[in-house]
C-alpha cells in the first residue's frame, strides 16, 4: 500500500511539474509564432467575411477533400484528426484520474455515446497512426545518403525524419495509454455485481474483452494502473507540447493549430485552391495599378525581397507547413532534376522567418537539391534562401498549391519572389530580356510585326469579321474570338484557330475578332514577375475591348482564358470568357455541329494532356474529354497523370521562352506518361502545350500525333458533312 | 569623366520599313526606337561608369523631336543625362551632317572623356560614324569593341576578328564603337523606369551647339540615294521528306550543287 502510495505521489508531483514546464514552454512558442506571424505585411482581406470563411474551413477540414488522390492517407489521417480533438478532454480528466482512478468526466463521462466514440476513435486511431506511419517508412529517404542525395520519388525528402517520428510516436502511446486505462477501469467495473453494468461491453465495446484478462487483480492495483497509465499519458502529452513550444519551427506539429487558421485565411473563400489569377502585387498593401503610376512613392518596392516583406498570410503559410511533401511528388520541375522542390521552398523561407537555423535534414536537402545555394550570405531572399535556379524553374503549373492539404499559396509567393528580381533588380535569366522588349515594343513574344496578328486568316473560304472594320459593335456578334499571340504567330496555333473559326462559321455562331488591336494578354509577362509590362498589355486590351462593348469571349489558349477571363478584373475589366472546348461542347449538344466518328478499322485510341490552366487553374477538365469522346466514339485513354493531377508541358510560367538546362526536360517526361498508354493521339487544348508536347513527339521514333482537339472536332463535323447519311454518333 | 554616347532613333528593323517619295526612309511607321546596336553602347557605357569613381553617363541623339522616345530608353537603362539636337534644317542628313552635329555637340558638352557609338545604325547602316567622329575630333578610335575597361586611366578594348583577337588602348578622351557580342543590354527595372521619369532630356537647336545650317540637311548630303529596289520575296525552299534514307543521292547532289 505504502509503496502504491509512493508511486502516486511520484506521478502527481512529475505530472504537475512536466505539465508546468510544457504548458510555459508551449505559451513561450505560440507567443513567439504570433509575433513572428503578426510581424508580416498586411494580408487584406483574409480575416473576413467570418461566416463563409468559417464554413468553407470546417467544410475543408471535416471533408479532408484536399487528400482525395490519397483515400488511405485521407482515412487515417482524418481519424487520427478526430481522435486528437476527441481526446483533449480525456487529458484534463487524466489529471483527476491519477488521483483518483475512478474519475469521470462531467456530463459525458459514463454515458454510453461517448464511451463508443473514445473507444472507437482511440483504437481506430491507433490503426490510422500506423498506418500513417508505414506510409511515411515506405518514403523513406536520407537527405543525407549520397546515393540517394536527389531522391526525388520520396516526397519526404527533406521532411525532418525525428520530428515526425516522434509526433506519431506520441500519438501512438497517448492512444495506448487512454486503451489501457479503459481496459482496467472495465475490469474494475465488471468485476462486481453492483457496478458490473457499468462495466461491460455496452460502456467499453472494445476494452471490455481484454479487461477480463485482469479481474484477478486487486482494486488497489487496478486503479493503481489506471493512475499510472493516466500518468503516462500527461507525462507524454506534455513532452509533446514541451518540444513543440520549444521548436516554433517544427511544422508538422504546429499544422495541428496553424493550419487551421491557414485553411480560414485562404485566398479563395469559396474553397478553391488559391490556383487561376495570380495574386495582385500589393505596394504599401494596394493593388498595384500601372495607370495610377505617377502616384507611386519614390521609394516603393515590387515583390518581395526580403522575408519581412511577406504578408502575415504568407508567414503563416510557411509556419504550417505540414512537411507531407504532396506538392513536392508532383512538381514537374522537382521530377525532372531542376533544384525546385515547392515543399524545400516552404521550409527555406519558414525557417528564415524563424532566423535561418534548419534541421538536419532540411539543411542536408535544401544543399544537396540546390534548392538553397551554398554561397555566403547576403541581404535579400535570392540567391541567399532560394537559389534563382530554382526560383525560375517554376512554370506555376498549380500542382503544389493544388495539393497542399493546408492551402499554402506557393505560386503567389513563387510570383511576388519573381516581381522583386525583375521589377527592383532587374535579374532575371537572359532569354526573358527579349521576350520583355518584344512584348513591350510588338506586343507579342516573337517580335513579330503587329500588323501580321490577323494573317492568320489569310486564305480562309469565309470572311472572319474585325471589330471597328467590318463590325462597329460586339453586340452585333455572339462571341468575341480571342486569338491570342500563338493563335496568330505561331503556325501550329494559326492552324488551330483556322479550324476553330472553321467550327464557329459551320455552326453558324456569329462572331467577330479583334485584329490588329488584340495585343498580347501578357500571362508570360505576368507569370514571370514583370508586372509592369502585363499591366501595359492588359490595359490596352481593356480599353480596345471597351471601344467596342466587348463581354463575351472565347479563347482558344488555356493562357489567354486565365489571363483575360480572371486577371483583367483585377483591373476593373469584366467578361465572361469561355475555352473553345466549353462552346464547342455546347455547340455539339446543341445540334449545332454534329461530327461522325471515323469509321470502325480508322479509329485509335486517344489520350488527353490537360493543359495547367484549363484544368488545375479554371476548373475544366470533362469538356475537352466530352468533346473526344464524342468524336472518337470512345473515351480517352487517361495518363498516369491527368484532371487536376495532370503533368505540365513545361511552358507555363514563362517557362515557354526560357531553356530548359537543367535536369531532364519536363515535355520530354510528359511524353513519356503519353506514350505509355498506348495511344496513337495525344490531344490536348492549349497552343502552349501542343508546341511542348510536339517538340517532344519530333525528338523520338514512334511518337503519338500531337494535336488541338478542334482539329479532331473539325475532321468529325466534315466527315459528318461529307455523309450526311450517317448516323451523328455512334453508340 | 563624361562617357558621351551617341544613339539612333531608328525605324524597328523587324517591321515593314516604308519609304517616302523622296527616298528617305518613312518615318511615320508604327514603331521607332532606340537603335539595337546603340543599346549596346549605352549598355558598355552604364557597365564602364560601374567601374569608375566619377564617370557620368550621357545620351547624345541628333533626330526629330520624337526621337526622345530613344533618349528615355536610354535614360531607363540608367543614363545620367541626355541631350536632344533637333532642328528642322537637319532633316534628310547624310552621315557626314549627323556626324558634324555630333562633333559640334560633343565639343559644347563639357568633360567627355569618351564617346560611345554602336558599330552602325540599323537602317542606313553606313557604320562610318565612329570614324568619322574620331577624325574631326582627333581622338584615338578604339573600333569594334568585343569588351570595354578603362584601367589606369587608359581605355581599352577587345576586338575579335577574322584574324584573331586583339587589344588596343589608347588614352582618353577616346571614341570607342562596341559591337553586339559585348554584353546583352539590361532590360531596365520598374525602379529605374520610375527613376528615369525625373530624368529630363535637353533640347537644343543647330545654333546652340553652333553648328551652320549650311553643313547639314539634303542640301548638304554627299551621299544621294538615287533608287529604292526591294528583294525579291525568297523563293520557298525545296523539302525533302525521307524516312528510310531513299533520297541520300538528292540530298548529296543538292550539297554538291551548292557547294561548287
Ligand atoms: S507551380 Fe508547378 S512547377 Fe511551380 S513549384 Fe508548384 S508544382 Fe512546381
Ligand atoms: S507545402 Fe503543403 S503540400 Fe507541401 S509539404 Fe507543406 S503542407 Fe505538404
Amino acid at each position: 500500500m505504502k509503496l502504491l502510495l509512493f508511486v502516486v505521489a511520484i506521478a502527481v508531483t512529475v505530472a504537475v511539474a512536466v505539465t508546468l514546464a510544457a504548458v510555459a514552454l508551449f505559451v513561450r512558442g505560440a507567443l513567439t509564432l504570433y509575433r513572428r506571424i503578426a510581424a508580416g505585411a498586411p494580408s487584406p482581406g483574409r480575416l473576413g467575411p467570418v461566416g463563409p470563411r468559417l464554413g468553407a474551413m470546417i467544410t475543408e477540414i471535416l471533408s479532408h477533400r484536399r487528400f482525395s488522390a490519397r483515400p488511405l492517407v485521407r482515412v487515417a489521417h482524418w481519424v487520427v484528426m478526430v481522435s486528437f480533438i476527441l481526446l483533449v478532454p480525456t487529458l484534463a480528466i487524466a489529471y483527476v484520474q491519477v488521483l483518483a482512478p475512478d474519475a469521470e468526466l462531467p456530463l459525458v463521462g459514463g454515458w454510453v455515446v461517448w464511451q463508443w466514440l473514445l473507444e472507437l476513435f482511440s483504437v481506430g486511431g491507433l490503426l490510422a497512426i500506423v498506418t500513417l506511419f508505414v506510409v511515411r517508412l515506405r518514403h523513406r529517404s536520407d537527405p543525407d545518403d549520397a546515393a540517394a542525395a536527389r531522391d526525388w520519388r520520396s516526397r519526404f525528402f527533406g521532411s525532418t525524419r525525428w520530428q515526425a517520428y516522434f509526433v506519431e510516436a506520441v500519438i501512438a502511446v497517448v492512444l495506448v495509454c487512454v486503451l489501457v486505462m479503459h481496459t482496467l477501469r472495465s475490469a474494475a467495473l465488471a468485476r462486481y455485481p453492483e457496478t458490473a453494468a457499468d462495466g461491460g461491453w455496452a460502456h467499453y465495446p472494445l476494452t471490455f474483452w481484454a479487461g477480463q484478462l485482469f479481474w484477478n487483480l486487486s482494486p488497489a492495483a487496478l486503479d493503481a494502473g489506471i493512475s499510472t497509465a493516466a500518468a503516462l499519458k500527461i507525462i507524454t502529452s506534455m513532452i509533446w507540447l514541451g518540444v513543440v513550444g520549444y521548436a516554433t519551427t517544427m511544422s508538422v506539429a504546429w499544422h495541428r493549430f496553424l493550419g487551421v487558421v491557414n485553411v480560414y485565411a485562404r485566398r479563395e473563400r469559396d474553397g478553391r485552391p488559391a490556383l487561376g489569377a495570380a495574386t495582385p502585387m500589393l505596394v504599401d498593401g494596394k493593388p498595384f495599378d500601372i495607370r495610377d503610376i505617377d502616384d507611386l512613392d519614390e521609394d516603393a518596392t515590387f515583390g518581395i525581397g526580403s522575408i519581412d516583406e511577406f504578408g502575415w498570410k504568407g508567414l503563416l503559410d510557411f509556419a504550417s507547413c505540414t512537411e507531407c511533401g504532396r506538392c513536392q511528388d508532383l512538381c514537374p520541375a522537382w521530377n525532372t532534376g531542376k533544384p525546385l522542390s515547392p515543399k524545400l521552398v516552404t521550409l527555406a523561407l519558414r525557417d528564415q522567418a524563424a532566423g535561418g537555423a534548419h534541421t538536419g535534414d532540411v539543411f542536408a536537402a535544401l544543399r544537396s537539391s540546390g534548392v538553397q545555394p551554398a554561397g555566403a550570405a547576403e541581404a535579400g531572399l535570392v540567391p541567399t534562401v532560394i537559389n534563382p535556379d530554382a526560383l525560375w524553374a517554376c512554370t506555376t503549373c498549380g500542382a503544389c498549391t493544388d495539393q497542399c492539404p493546408v492551402d499554402i499559396e506557393h505560386v503567389d509567393h513563387l510570383i511576388n519572389l519573381r516581381r522583386h528580381e525583375v521589377m527592383v533588380k532587374s535579374d532575371f535569366p537572359e532569354e526573358f530580356g527579349s521576350l520583355y522588349g518584344n512584348l513591350d515594343t510588338k506586343g507579342n513574344p516573337w517580335g513579330l510585326p503587329p500588323r501580321q496578328r490577323f494573317d492568320w486568316a489569310k486564305g480562309l473560304e469565309f470572311e472572319v469579321p474585325v471589330l471597328g472594320v467590318d463590325v462597329t459593335s460586339a453586340a452585333e456578334v455572339d462571341y468575341v474570338l480571342w486569338v491570342g499571340c500563338s493563335g496568330a504567330y505561331d503556325e501550329k496555333g494559326k492552324k488551330t484557330t483556322r479550324a476553330f473559326a472553321e467550327l464557329l462559321h459551320l455552326a453558324g455562331v456569329r462572331f467577330a475578332v479583334l485584329g490588329e488591336a488584340e495585343t498580347c494578354c501578357g500571362d508570360s509577362a505576368r507569370r514571370t514577375g514583370n508586372e509592369a509590362t502585363y499591366q501595359g498589355l492588359a490595359v490596352q486590351n481593356i480599353e480596345t475591348m471597351a471601344e467596342f462593348g466587348v463581354t463575351k469571349v472565347v479563347a482558344s489558349c488555356a493562357h489567354c482564358l486565365n489571363t483575360v477571363g480572371r486577371e483583367y478584373a483585377q483591373l476593373g475589366a469584366s467578361y465572361t470568357v469561355e475555352h473553345h472546348t466549353q462552346v464547342l461542347n455546347r455547340l455539339i449538344r446543341e445540334g449545332r455541329l454534329n461530327p461522325v466518328a471515323p469509321p470502325e478499322e480508322e479509329r485509335v485510341a486517344i489520350t488527353y494532356h490537360d493543359p495547367c490552366y484549363l484544368g488545375r487553374h479554371n476548373g475544366e477538365t470533362s469538356a475537352p474529354r466530352e468533346l473526344l469522346a464524342a468524336v472518337a466514339a470512345a473515351p480517352v485513354v487517361e495518363m498516369e497523370h491527368h484532371g487536376t493531377q495532370s503533368m505540365c508541358c513545361g511552358a507555363g510560367g514563362g517557362r515557354m521562352w526560357a531553356e530548359e538546362s537543367l535536369g531532364t526536360r519536363i515535355n520530354a517526361a510528359r511524353m513519356d506518361e503519353a506514350v505509355a498508354t498506348g495511344a496513337a493521339t495525344v490531344a490536348t487544348a492549349c497552343p502552349f502545350c501542343s508546341i511542348m508536347l510536339g517538340d517532344a513527339a519530333a525528338g523520338r521514333d514512334a511518337a503519338p500525333a500531337v494535336t488541338d482537339v478542334a482539329h479532331l472536332v473539325l475532321a468529325g463535323v466534315k466527315r459528318g458533312l461529307d455523309n450526311p447519311t450517317q448516323p451523328k454518333t455512334e453508340d | 569623366m563624361k562617357i558621351l554616347t551617341c544613339v539612333k532613333y531608328v525605324p524597328d528593323a523587324g517591321d515593314e520599313v516604308g519609304f517616302d517619295s523622296d527616298l528617305r526612309l518613312g518615318r511615320t511607321g508604327p514603331s521607332s526606337k532606340l537603335s539595337e546596336l546603340d543599346e549596346y553602347a549605352v549598355e558598355q557605357a552604364l557597365r564602364l561608369k560601374a567601374t569608375m569613381d566619377d564617370a557620368t553617363v550621357t545620351v547624345l541623339s541628333v533626330g526629330p523631336a520624337d526621337a526622345e522616345v530613344a533618349l528615355r530608353k536610354a535614360l531607363q537603362m540608367g543614363a545620367d543625362e541626355a541631350v536632344l539636337i533637333s532642328d528642322g534644317a537637319i532633316a534628310g542628313s547624310d552621315v557626314f551632317g549627323t556626324a558634324a552635329v555630333l562633333i559640334a555637340a560633343a565639343k559644347h558638352l563639357d568633360e567627355v572623356g569618351l564617346v560611345m557609338c554602336g558599330m552602325s545604325s540599323t537602317d542606313a547602316g553606313v557604320g562610318a560614324l565612329p570614324a568619322l567622329l574620331a577624325d574631326a575630333l582627333g581622338w584615338p578610335l578604339l573600333s569594334n569593341a568585343a569588351e570595354v575597361s578603362v584601367e589606369d586611366g587608359q581605355a581599352r578594348i577587345v576586338r575579335t576578328d577574322e584574324v584573331g583577337t586583339r587589344v588596343v588602348t589608347a588614352a582618353p578622351p577616346a571614341v570607342v564603337s562596341v559591337t553586339d557580342q559585348s554584353g546583352e543590354p539590361r532590360y531596365p527595372s520598374f525602379k529605374d523606369v520610375l527613376a528615369a521619369k525625373k530624368k529630363s532630356v535637353t533640347t537644343l537647336g543647330l545654333a546652340e551647339v553652333g553648328v551652320s545650317a549650311d553643313l547639314v540637311g539634303a542640301g548638304a548630303a554627299r551621299v544621294q540615294v538615287t533608287a529604292v529596289v526591294r528583294n525579291p520575296e525568297r523563293a520557298a525552299g525545296r523539302v525533302i521528306v525521307d524516312v528510310d534514307g531513299s533520297s541520300v543521292d538528292d540530298i548529296v547532289e543538292f550539297l554538291a550543287a551548292a557547294t561548287k
